[in-house]
């Protein structure tokens, strides 16, 4: 079954038909957001459902479009989070992210600013490399950007999308070695972007993102993975009651190759790896279980079929 | 009342443009287009310098008590402020505290305030009293923009107000003074003021 991401935009009245009609498919609701009368359901559906779900929508006022995000966890990385540059242009980064599907963490570095004295300590690194892509939103200079990009990128592992005023063939020119994805006119701006060519440059970014994120994923498709990180979602969901009680918008946020679960690692960390997905195949059989640099969370790093020959 | 001139120059085109807008929004959203009659900005990320030089439209003149209220001499000798403008109240309390002493200086109500002078001094001359200068805030608030249009990691800086002419240098590392005034020097010709 190949999986497509979308979003439901749509009225609180009836939704939970679309709710139960996702699920009775084989697909999964990564975020849910209700918001006054409206809800927003963040999904993976079969490809050939997609029809289904929006004619069943249809007469509610549900609308469906393909947001090619869902899924993912990406870092806004800002050399700095500071009132200097309030309003902030990685706060419509993140937003327009978020609008096509993915969820969005903010890293505002501790010494992220100058060119000269530019760096990355170890918890940022940490807390980047778990996710499935950065976005990196630099300013105005050329030569700033070639002189501090190599420090801020220092042991990153992730795919980098980086953004910045000179054009993309420019910021091309300057950043060594090459990363995933470029983004030019998109530096420091000290107004919300509501200019159409501001919005579009944002929707190019979006393109460029997903555009690595494909790259990505075709990797992962070479070798797959013993259990899709949807799927896995829906078992925690299922089999650790405690989830519920979360606070967070997201408290099982689903990655490309893997899951942030919100809980304390000390605590749930060994029940979460006994936990059985299917006919004696635990969580610890096809996934990897680590302490999160973000809070106290655990990060689950799905195995590859490679290592497991296992796939449920 | 406009900016009549306002220039920004670097070496690299596109950081020119950006820093325009940056300068741009940022005197619109401090509302200090009204204030500043010329700017100049010069930025190279080379170096790294940061320079910004410029005039001020002449600002009004002191603000004196008569500014802020009106003064009237009771039988006993004591001034009677009636206060017109409470935006000065606190300023000119102050300065009334620190010249007769809080027990001379008496606020019955919200809108006077009664002052007893010592013998021999005119209570009408309380009008002449200095309570605020316009001016100090103007720095303030001009530096505080200049300090938003300079890059961030520019933390090493000078600043510079006087009669209507202000300069703003900043730089990532510390730069030797002479290098500093001659810079300085060179913008402000472009705007032709020499300090």
């Amino acid at each position: 079954m190949i999986f497509v991401p979308i979003t439901y935009k749509g009225g609180v009245y009836r939704h939970d038909q679309v709710v139960d009609l996702i699920e009775d498919l084989g697909g999964y609701i990564v975020q849910k957001h209700m918001i006054a009368q409206e809800v927003v359901l963040q999904c993976l559906v079969p490809r050939e459902d997609v029809d289904l779900i929006r004619e069943v929508g249809k007469p509610l006022g549900g609308e469906v479009t393909v947001a090619p995000l869902v899924g993912t966890e990406i870092a806004v990385v800002s050399p700095s989070l500071e009132i200097h540059h309030l309003p902030h242009v990685s706060c419509d980064v993140a937003e327009y992210l978020r609008r096509a599907g993915a969820k969005t963490n903010m890293v505002g570095l501790a010494r992220g600013f100058g060119k000269r004295i530019a760096n990355l300590n170890t918890e940022e690194r940490d807390v980047i490399n778990e996710h499935d892509l950065a976005v990196y939103v630099l300013g105005s200079f050329e030569a700033c950007i070639k002189e501090k990009f190599p420090a801020l990128r220092k042991g990153i592992k992730v795919p980098i999308v980086v953004t910045g005023a000179p054009e993309a063939e420019r910021l091309k020119a300057v950043v060594a070695p090459p990363v995933e994805g470029y983004v030019g006119d998109l530096g420091r701006c000290m107004h919300r972007t509501k200019k159409p060519e501001e919005l579009a440059t944002l929707d190019e970014m979006v393109e460029e993102v997903s555009r690595a994120l494909d790259e990505r994923r075709e990797a992962i498709a070479k070798d797959p993975l013993s259990v899709s990180p949807a799927r896995l979602m829906d078992v925690i969901m299922e089999k650790v009651p405690e989830i519920h009680i979360v606070t967070h918008p997201t408290p099982v946020t689903v990655q490309i190759a893997g899951l942030r679960v919100k809980l304390p690692y000390e605590k749930y960390a060994e029940s979460l790896q006994e936990i059985e997905i299917e006919e004696g195949v635990t969580v610890g059989d096809v996934a990897e279980v680590f302490p999160s640099r973000m809070r106290n969370y655990i990060w689950v790093r799905i195995k590859p079929f490679s290592e497991t020959n296992l796939m449920v | 009342m406009a900016i009549e001139y306002f220039v920004v120059e670097s070496p690299e085109e596109r950081g020119k443009q950006t820093y325009e807008e940056v300068a741009n929004d940022v005197l619109l959203d401090l509302d200090l287009v009204r204030i500043v009659q010329k700017i100049h900005i010069f930025v190279d990320p080379g170096v790294p310098l940061f320079v910004a030089v410029g005039t001020t439209h002449p600002i009004g003149s002191l603000i004196r008590v008569r500014d802020a209220a009106d003064v009237n001499v009771d039988e006993e000798g004591r001034a009677i402020l009636s206060i017109g403008d409470e935006g000065y109240l606190a300023p000119m309390l102050k300065v009334l505290w620190e010249r007769y002493g809080k027990e001379h200086v008496d606020q019955p109500d919200r809108f006077s305030v009664l002052v007893s002078v010592p013998a021999g001094e005119d209570p009408r001359g309380i009008e002449e009293i200095v309570i605020a200068d316009p001016e100090e805030g103007l720095y303030k608030d001009l530096v505080y923009a200049l300090q938003i249009i300079a890059p961030e990691g520019f933390k090493v800086r000078r600043q510079y107000h006087k009669e209507g002419v202000f300069y703003y240098v900043a730089s990532e590392d510390t730069l030797p003074e002479e290098v500093v005034e001659t810079v300085v020097a060179e913008q402000l010709k472009k705007i032709g003021v020499v300090l």
